[in-house]
């Protein structure tokens, strides 16, 4: 029953994490997610947090490992309870850091996926952006000048390379066009960023910044998704 | 209740700080060396007898042991969120009782508490809770009567699962009416 190495205060706490319950920062990733879930944009990536999980599933590794030293290998769970619960207890935070981890990153990805089917470009549309979120709330980011992690850039960038290639292979189908079948053939739009010339069935329009056309619907939709053009109603 | 679904996770998750009420009492029946930290003291052993309120995901595992036969480590007691005051309260009218204030995710946290506990009533009770209360929320979905209607103290009062039945009766609704070309969209 007697175990002097595991009553040693365990030194490796640090001071910061103290006042912190196992699970309470993966928790707070698990809010964020959940607003992020009601949100159409993408908030920023909590780095400080997950960084802060992850090195608390560290030192419960740690925790595990230094419990067990003394066993060297031969731990028996009913011969010695107490040691028993407390490893129990260690491995079950890791499992609750590691799920909400996962949970965290995924309700990202797939908000970015769904960034990706609608056509908009996260990684472009970043700049304007960004100057709303400095005034507001001090991003945990710390200085980050995007609201994507660098391995949620390259997810982005590779999902949409995948995303195009799969439409490919139907020229004359466009996937991610609306479902909704269009009212009134032409529409007028004003366009709202230079997009230079595009060619339709109907000929070349040159698209400059301001002006007015009268264009069909189905040859400018992408670039209403990708905010060059207006719809005016 | 898939691994990655954030209402089952925050359902799991109590936070110590935040006096929340999805958590589980739970008493030691061993003394732990080191685990002073789920008490707030790091470093410090638990002692067996020691009450603390535990998040669910670490109660109920913890719990386990005591079923299986072997060492029993934890014993449970029910959450304040469905004692027996408020079995009562629902018994004489579901309606009147905020199901928030008692946890936001109540019908999950009630769903994971009985896989624990064995409690034919409490089944009942809340079925019944559930029945009554979502012909209400349907009723207040399809007919909206402002911010200051006499229902404002009801809606407040809904948990997690019926805030997403409202919204979805709501917007479906809505949908119909669209669809049948009584109302624009938009």
């Amino acid at each position: 029953m007697e175990n002097p190495p595991s009553r040693v205060p365990p030194s490796h706490i640090d001071p910061d994490r103290v006042a912190t319950m196992y699970g309470e920062l993966g928790n707070k990733l698990v809010q964020h997610a959940k607003r992020t879930q009601a949100l159409a944009h993408l908030p920023p990536y909590q780095t400080e947090i997950v960084r802060a999980v992850t090195r608390e599933v560290r030192d419960l590794d740690r925790d595990v490992t230094r419990l067990l030293d003394p066993f060297e290998g031969s731990f028996n769970p009913s011969a010695d309870p107490a040691t028993a619960c407390a490893l129990l207890v260690d491995h079950l935070c890791m499992r609750r850091n590691k799920r909400c981890l996962m949970a965290y990153h995924r309700v990202r990805t797939e908000k970015l996926e769904e960034l990706c089917w609608t056509g908009v470009d996260v990684l472009e549309q970043q700049q304007p952006s960004e100057g709303g979120e400095d005034r507001g709330v001090p991003q945990a980011g710390g200085g980050q000048h995007s609201s994507l992690s660098p391995e949620e850039e390259e997810y982005f960038r590779q999902y949409g390379d995948m995303l195009a290639a799969y439409k490919g292979q139907w020229t004359d189908i466009d996937l991610t066009g609306t479902l909704e079948p269009p009212k009134d053939l032409f529409i007028d739009v004003r366009v709202l960023k230079d997009a230079g010339e595009i060619q339709t069935e109907y000929g070349v329009i040159n698209l400059t910044k301001n002006s007015q056309l009268y264009v069909r619907q189905g040859d400018v939709e992408r670039l209403i998704a990708q905010g060059f053009l207006e719809r005016l109603s | 209740m898939s691994y990655y679904d954030i209402d089952s996770i925050l359902t799991d998750a109590q936070v110590k700080l935040d006096p929340s009420p999805e958590k589980l009492p739970c008493t030691f029946e061993l003394e732990v060396p080191g685990l002073g930290i789920l008490e707030g003291n790091p470093g410090e052993d638990i002692k067996a007898g020691t009450r603390i309120d535990l998040p669910l995901w670490l109660g109920e595992m913890l719990s386990i042991g005591a079923r299986l036969g072997t060492s029993r480590l934890v014993t449970l007691d029910m959450p304040d969120a469905l004692a027996e005051r408020v079995m009562n309260a629902l018994k004489a009218d579901p309606r009147t009782v905020d199901l928030r204030a008692l946890a936001p995710h109540f019908y999950t946290l009630s769903e994971r508490i009985l896989e624990i506990f064995e409690e034919e009533e409490m089944v009942d009770v809340l079925i019944d809770t559930f029945k009554k209360r979502a012909a209400e929320i349907s009723d207040h979905a399809h007919n909206p009567r402002g911010a200051v209607g006499e229902g404002v103290d009801f809606l407040r009062g809904l948990d997690e699962t019926e805030r997403q039945l409202f919204r979805a009766a709501h917007d479906r609704a809505k949908e119909v009416r669209i669809w049948a070309g009584e109302a624009k969209k938009k």
